[in-house]
């Protein structure tokens, strides 16, 4: 079955671009001139994956990436200009999973779209229910639970908590968190990481600015404290 | 005093003025004073003088009037002030009250008048000692009286106010030169504090402006922070234009780029002709794509909008991870020295770094043939081979300024690159706090970009302090 992918940019030389090449990929393409456009067709046809430029006019992307978070958790992939504005953290903080960089090759992109949607197998030995203080969180299912709550995460968070959940008590590097969470071959953005951690860490803990569940281990990466 | 003291410090030169003023002032009114006081003791000095010897001139007539005078006794009645001394002469004798004044110590003309029967007052010399001698003919007893006056005493009042004067005068003098001193201090002081605020706006700080509460100094302040906004906001505009530009090229580029690919994916169903038009339109699209990323990325490190964004990582993983994604064709060679150390990077600008320097052997050497992690003294070499012709020694220092290919420069055609990306390299490197050369050594044309490690300690980076390149602060996120 073919995935859907929704690209929302302004320009319509791109959009048709991107369309061909996706096309060629193998992907069913859906496109959005506007935020609220995106979010429109979104509600009728959710897609499986978002290339969201953050450059839109109207409402801009980062808007519009909380509107779609709102509704769904679908991966959200934002196109920026630059790699070290503050518009990387700024669209990592307002629900994005990750980031390109324009002009980017479609090909690298169809790639790591297709490494997103893959990922949600896991290791065989993953016992059924992975627990830590008042946190639940089943693999399986795909729920995490906070006394008894259920709490909601994207894909990616969701990840990236069982990848911490289930080796409690061990640092885990940055490079291996995307290797394993987004699939980057080591040269990732620790941004990714160190965003969606501060994400995760609103979800699932008491006090997200004094942590007691995931921990950062300065100069090493992070681990969860069993 | 312009030119002739310009050399010196505005300060100084107040100073000096005030010193001179006040040494003119103390001076002029020190002798003003001294010539005034002199005059007046001097007058008043002769004025007694006179008078008692008069006085006394009388008194030796009425005397010498009775039939048996007693000269030497009636010169010992006689009423003197200190220091006076008397000498009679009567009928061509001559007496006198001490032994060191007599007739021959009187000058001869004041004698001569005196004795032929005129009043004179004459000042003389006795051994250094200014003296009055004031003579009266008595002739009506066929005498004549003289008096010296000795006036040594005032010259010594005279010269202890003299002293007591200069010293004032020196007093004065000095304390011209502090208060000039202090007073040009405080003057000064606000110009201190423009240059501390130009300073610190040239560190970067570029809110600092300068009070305008002083009413004086108001129009300077209000035209330096008029300044300040204008520059912060030359480089908003800058920027905001730059980062207009950088969409306005990125967004065709990307376009571009994606239908390109969708070209060479489908490149079968072209005739020959044309995939050949299209494999140029491919490497000018690179090549192009690669230009306006280094020109864009030039104007930020200009604009001073250029970010690090640094982590840290090993080295061993990083020139692995930087000998694949730049493209090198050989393999990482890791000295077991560095493998585990440390460094701290903006991984996104090191790749820049590598593959800029990768382009640069592939263009003018014909590849790299060695990419390599080294350890020296404290510090991590990353450095990228070639056995190319290699960069001409005078061309060395000038290889990483921007445009310049130096001996290259003729041999324009199919591997001419931005002319930036060199540049690039050098302004990345400085960035990280690292340093950036070009050396021949075992025939080899050697690339070096050589890091600080991030986990070195701190006395082992002082040891190797004159290797550490320019001050300039590391920008850290």
């Amino acid at each position: 079955m073919s995935h859907r992918i929704m690209l929302v940019d302004d320009d319509a030389r791109i959009r048709t671009s991107l369309r061909l090449a996706f096309e060629d990929e193998g992907y069913e393409v859906v496109d959005a001139a506007s935020a609220e456009e995106a979010v429109d067709r979104f509600a009728e046809q959710p897609s499986d994956v978002v290339l969201l430029d953050l450059m839109l006019p109207g409402s801009d992307g980062f808007e519009c990436c909380r509107e779609l978070r709102r509704m769904s958790t679908v991966p959200i992939i934002m196109v920026t200009a630059r790699t070290d504005t503050h518009d990387v953290v700024a669209g990592l903080e307002a629900g994005a999973d990750d980031y390109v960089t324009k002009p980017f090759v479609a090909k690298e992109l169809a790639a790591r779209i297709r490494a997103l949607l893959r990922r949600s197998k896991f290791a065989e030995d993953v016992p059924e229910v992975l627990r830590f203080g008042d946190v639940e969180v089943a693999p399986e299912e795909g729920t995490v639970r906070r006394d008894g709550q259920e709490v909601h995460c994207t894909r990616t968070e969701f990840r990236l908590l069982c990848e911490l959940a289930a080796s409690p008590g061990k640092v885990i590097s940055r490079e291996s968190l995307l290797d394993r969470v987004w699939g980057y071959d080591y040269f990732g953005d620790g941004r990714l990481v160190d965003v969606h951690v501060r994400r995760l860490r609103t979800k699932v803990e008491a006090d997200p600015a004094n942590p007691s569940h995931i921990l950062t281990v300065r100069g090493m990466g992070y681990k969860l404290a069993p | 005093m312009g030119s002739r003291f310009s050399h010196l410090g505005l300060r100084s030169r107040v100073t000096l003025a005030f010193a001179l003023g006040a040494l003119i002032l103390s001076a002029s009114m020190g002798a003003i004073t001294y010539l005034a006081a002199r005059q007046v003791i001097i007058q008043q000095r002769k004025t007694s003088a006179l008078h008692q010897a008069y006085v006394n001139a009388s008194l030796v007539r009425s005397a010498l009037r009775s039939p048996t005078p007693r000269i030497p006794e009636l010169l010992d009645s006689l009423d003197t002030l200190p220091g006076s001394r008397s000498v009679l002469e009567r009928r061509g004798q001559w007496f006198a009250t001490s032994i060191s004044i007599g007739k021959q110590a009187l000058p001869r003309l004041l004698r001569a008048g005196v004795v032929g029967g005129s009043a004179a007052t004459q000042s003389f010399l006795l051994s250094n000692t200014p003296e009055l001698a004031v003579g009266i003919p008595v002739p009506s007893v066929d005498a004549a009286y003289f008096e010296v006056f000795s006036f040594g005493s005032v010259a010594r009042t005279l010269r202890v106010l003299a002293l007591a004067l200069a010293g004032a005068a020196l007093v004065t003098t000095i304390a011209g030169a502090v208060i000039g001193r202090w007073l040009s201090g405080r003057a000064l002081r606000p110009l201190g504090t423009v240059s501390k605020a130009a300073v610190a706006i040239a560190g970067g700080r570029l809110d600092t402006r300068l009070p305008t509460d002083d009413s004086d100094l108001e129009p300077m302040a209000r035209s330096f922070n008029h300044m300040a906004d204008a520059l912060v906001e030359r480089i908003a505009r800058e920027a905001r234009f730059t980062s207009d530009v950088s969409h306005e090229l990125r967004s065709p580029l990307t376009t571009l780029n994606t239908s390109l690919e969708v070209l060479e994916t489908h490149s079968g169903e072209l005739s020959s002709r044309a995939s050949q038009a299209l494999a140029l339109i491919a490497t000018e699209l690179r090549r192009f794509g690669r230009m306006v990323t280094d020109l864009l990325e030039m104007s930020r490190v200009d604009s001073g909008a250029a970010e690090l964004s640094t982590e840290e990582v090993a080295v061993g993983e990083l020139v692995v991870h930087l000998a694949t994604s730049s493209g090198a064709g050989v393999p990482a060679v890791l000295d077991p020295a560095v493998a585990d150390r440390r460094v701290r990077v903006d991984k996104r600008r090191m790749e820049r770094v590598a593959a800029n320097l990768v382009d640069n052997a592939a263009q003018y050497a014909g590849g790299v043939t060695r990419f390599a992690a080294e350890h020296s003294a404290g510090r991590v070499r990353l450095v990228v081979a070639d056995r190319g012709p290699g960069v001409a020694e005078e061309d060395r220092s000038r290889i990483f300024e921007r445009f310049y290919r130096g001996t290259l420069s003729g041999r324009r055609g199919e591997t001419q690159g931005s002319g930036l990306g060199l540049s690039l390299v050098a302004e990345h490197v400085k960035m990280h706090g690292g340093r950036v050369f070009v050396e021949a050594r075992d025939g080899e044309n050697r690339f070096v970009v050589e890091l600080p490690l991030a986990d070195e300690p701190v006395r082992a980076a002082n040891d190797n302090a004159d290797n550490a390149p320019s001050g300039r602060e590391v920008p850290r996120r």
